[in-house]
């Protein structure tokens, strides 16, 4: 007759490892999770004008204190009150830093057309921020 | 009579058996902080945006996105809507609520570069009227 032996072996789940996974885990997410930060040109409207606000002051502006930037359905640019053409992005840098250079307050009011591109638009808008241009105003025709 | 030195036989552990917990905890953490985005569709693709070099970033809490499509149709919270007349005021009505929920509202447009401006000209006039002032238009950065 044969005898069993007792075994004295303890049955474990071997956990030393863990760590080392839950870390790896961990590292994994790190290393993959993007934070969905969005990326924009910033920009504050004016207030809407209200109908029942008794005082409305109208003001002129001289070209020493506003340069008018009219963008035209076929991407060209009126300058004031110069004839449209087209103007790439040195010539419109070169012209927003002459216009700083007289006043630095300088309003920018940038026209769209309707039918124009919006792209035209956030160009104009986005080399007038690049030159730190302070009062920028968008309005349509 | 000399001394016999015995030799230590102690070792010097750091106790690591409680290291998987600490390591869960903080996967734990990070899986129940994560905030998925709620869009469920992402309707102006980011090739089609405008490009610009003086971004900045904007933190996704108080923002909320308007997609502007280049057949003009606007989607906000993924309705579909359009602006044909003064009477088409749901991005009015919707930007009320919002700037109601949250008063730090960020307006976030994302639009096709190849939009016309009007379309935009009339949602922006919508948003003055119910006070949402702060607005971004999504670009891709200059490479």
């Amino acid at each position: 007759m044969k005898i069993g032996r007792k075994r004295k072996g303890k049955a474990e789940i071997p956990t030393s490892s863990m760590s080392d996974i839950a870390f790896l885990l961990i590292i994994f997410f790190m290393a993959t999770t993007k934070f969905d930060v969005k990326e924009g040109i910033k920009i504050v409207l004016p207030q809407a004008a209200q109908e029942s606000s008794e005082k409305v002051e109208t003001i002129t502006l001289t070209e020493k204190e506003m340069t008018r930037m009219q963008i035209l359905p076929d991407g060209t640019i009126v300058i004031n009150k110069e004839s449209p053409r087209e103007i790439g992005n040195p010539e419109l840098d070169a012209l927003i830093k002459q216009k700083l250079d007289i006043n630095d307050q300088m309003i920018f009011k940038v026209i769209t057309d309707r039918e124009a591109k919006y792209s035209e638009t956030i160009r104009v808008v986005d080399r007038l921020k690049a030159a730190n241009a302070e009062k920028i105003s968008l309005s349509t025709n | 009579m000399a001394k016999i030195k015995k030799e230590r036989n102690n070792d010097v552990n750091i106790p690591t058996s409680s290291m998987s917990d600490i390591a869960f905890l903080l996967l734990l953490f990070f899986m129940v902080s994560t905030v998925f985005v709620q869009e469920k569709k992402f309707w102006v693709e980011r090739e089609r945006w405008p490009i610009a070099d003086s971004i900045e970033r904007i933190p996704r809490n108080h923002t909320t996105t308007i997609y502007v499509m280049r057949d003009e149709t606007i989607l906000i919270d993924d309705i579909p809507t359009r602006i044909e007349s003064s009477e088409d005021v749901f991005v009015y009505n919707t930007l009320v609520s919002k700037k109601t929920e949250d008063p730090e509202v960020v307006v976030c447009f994302r639009t096709d570069r190849e939009t016309k401006y009007g379309v935009m000209s009339d949602v922006m006039r919508q948003l003055q009227d119910a006070n949402a002032l702060v607005v971004a238009f999504e670009s891709q950065k200059r490479q």
